[in-house]
């Protein structure tokens, strides 16, 4: 009986533990909130009149407004970037060609397992050095070798997962290199592609730390934040924050239902 | 095309694109560090002196010696954290092990900079922690102590890089085959005995190898100590980042990434050497 009321009260002081821990972790959102809609007068907030005021003047700063534009746009082109070469690296190591898997993989996680600063100051440098200016596109190339790692490793997996025998009697059967992909692979993959390209999308929108060295005057969205940083944000930019962290949210509650769906289905 | 020729193009078209966007920028970055700057222009003529400039000064070497300290005990603050929550977590049923994995998830893809923002306002001298620390009567009146130093960076270091720890040690948990505890038990051995003689021994590996992650990420970071740092949190990052802004000395940054870059090896290779060691059965 003694071990039962110990496991309950080890349980209990975990439980405590956990839920104080998650507090600390959610209270930028909590934060981001108050400030959005409680006014601060010499720095004491002013409970008594709330407004929702700052959330229908969200985009009268037109440096946030194209930060934002920015944001979308970077995160679009080089989420699609990277599924076209993180599913062609899947495929070839996953297919009967496959050889010396270990130097693309190797150089498909590197960019995103080396420390942000390193990917960032290389590409920096590296785009000086081929007369690159720094703008969107460094941005977009920084974003598609950061996000490739996510597709491929999603992706890759799920096709080890596929029996080969599937792809070998599509061949069999007549099916070209195409007709073999667009028939039978892609409909199989695609599920997961999603999941990845999601994903993907959401780390690009947050990435600060490599996009600062290769941002020009156009800036994304967390990096105009932070050179507001310096001067504080008004209420209409925690209003901003407050969505895009909902958002987020919303993206990794879908993300991890798509990915359970997708290992109950295996 | 025979299947031979097929597989080569297709290998050198894939290696080539990669090599060109990954292991060029890093080769002509290696390549910069060994260059100098003379009188606000790069000479590209062949000199270590970028990195005798480094291992010869007390201030370089003080400020990565620090950096290494925060981030270790970084690294160890979250594993610390980590490991009883990912524990309360693997002893859930199945269905409210994924719903806590979800909730310590979520902060991942909240806003990185906005973390950093939100803790510079709770650590401040009109933030909430002050508030609550003079409201228990703790504190007489708000002091500026938890704001612009070594600790603001690694309390705000901790806080953003937990979750990035917790996974890989749940992770090396949810593995333990399970026949194990139950062979425990059975020969008589307490809850105690079996955590301290089964369970923490085998998942010690994956707890190393996320406390590692975690050491590279805050190794590399800039933004964190830059604004909640003030004028004495100097960091590794943080020096590199005004090398290629006010200072405007890319070769001597570029050593400095070097460094850091050997760093974050040693520690990539040190994870996947214990991981491979502690592999369950």
């Amino acid at each position: 009986m003694t071990s039962i009321w110990s496991q309950r009260l080890l349980d209990a002081v975990l439980f405590v533990f956990a839920a104080v821990l998650l507090v600390v972790l959610y209270s930028p959102l909590a934060l981001s909130l108050v400030y959005s809609l409680i006014p601060v007068e010499n720095g004491i907030l002013d409970w008594a009149h709330p407004s929702v005021g700052p959330y229908l003047r969200m985009w009268d700063d037109p440096l946030i407004a194209s930060a934002v534009r920015t944001t979308l746009l970077v995160g679009s082109v080089s989420v699609i970037l990277a599924v076209i070469l993180g599913v062609a690296c899947a495929l070839f190591v996953t297919s009967r060609l496959a050889v010396h898997t270990w130097l693309i993989e190797a150089l498909v996680f590197m960019p995103f397992l080396l420390p942000p600063i390193v990917t960032g100051l290389s590409l920096l440098i590296y785009f000086d050095a081929v007369g690159i200016p720094r703008g969107t596109w460094t941005i977009i190339c920084g974003h598609t070798l950061f996000v490739l790692a996510v597709i491929y490793k999603l992706v890759s997996d799920r096709l080890r997962a596929l029996p080969r025998s599937l792809f070998e009697a599509a061949a069999d059967l007549g099916g070209n290199g195409v007709q073999v992909f667009t028939i039978i692979v892609w409909p199989l993959i695609q599920p997961v592609v999603i999941t990845a390209a999601i994903l993907a999308f959401a780390l690009s929108f947050d990435e600060t730390l490599i996009t600062a060295f290769l941002a020009g005057t156009n800036m994304t969205l967390p990096v105009r934040l932070w050179a507001m940083m310096r001067v504080g944000f008004s209420p209409s930019i925690n209003a901003l924050v407050t969505i895009v962290i909902m958002a987020s949210a919303a993206i990794a509650v879908i993300v991890s239902a798509r990915i359970r769906r997708e290992q109950s289905e295996q | 095309m025979s299947l031979r020729a097929l597989r080569w193009t297709t290998f050198s078209a894939l290696v080539g694109l990669l090599s060109l966007l990954i292991l060029a920028p890093i080769g002509s970055f290696l390549v910069l560090s060994f260059a100098s700057l003379k009188n606000g222009v790069i000479d590209h003529a062949f000199s270590v002196q970028n990195y005798v400039d480094i291992v010869s000064s007390p201030t370089y070497l003080g400020v990565i010696w620090q950096t290494i300290v925060l981030c270790a005990g970084v690294m160890a603050t979250t594993m610390m954290l980590g490991y009883p929550v990912a524990y309360f977590i693997w002893r859930r049923s199945p269905r409210w092990r994924s719903f806590w994995l979800l909730l310590f998830s979520l902060p991942l893809l909240m806003s990185y900079i906005v973390k950093i923002y939100t803790m510079r306002s709770i650590l401040g001298v009109n933030g909430p922690l002050n508030s609550l620390l003079v409201f228990l009567g703790i504190l007489d009146s708000p002091t500026p102590i938890f704001l612009f130093n070594r600790l603001s960076i690694f309390v705000t270091m901790s806080v953003i890089l937990l979750p990035f720890a917790l996974f890989p040690i749940y992770m090396s948990l949810a593995q333990l085959p399970k026949n194990l505890i139950h062979a425990a038990a059975d020969l008589g051995a307490t809850h105690l005995t079996t955590f301290r003689f089964v369970i923490l021994p085998l998942t010690l590996p994956g707890t190393l190898a996320g406390g590692l992650f975690t050491f590279i990420l805050a190794f590399g970071d800039y933004i964190t100590p830059e604004m909640v740092g003030g004028p004495n949190g100097f960091t590794v990052g943080r020096m590199i980042w005004s090398q290629f802004g006010l200072a405007f000395n890319w070769p001597f940054g570029a050593a400095l990434g070097a460094v850091v870059l050997l760093l974050a090896l040693t520690a990539i290779a040190a994870a996947s050497l214990i991981n491979q060691r502690g592999e369950p059965r």
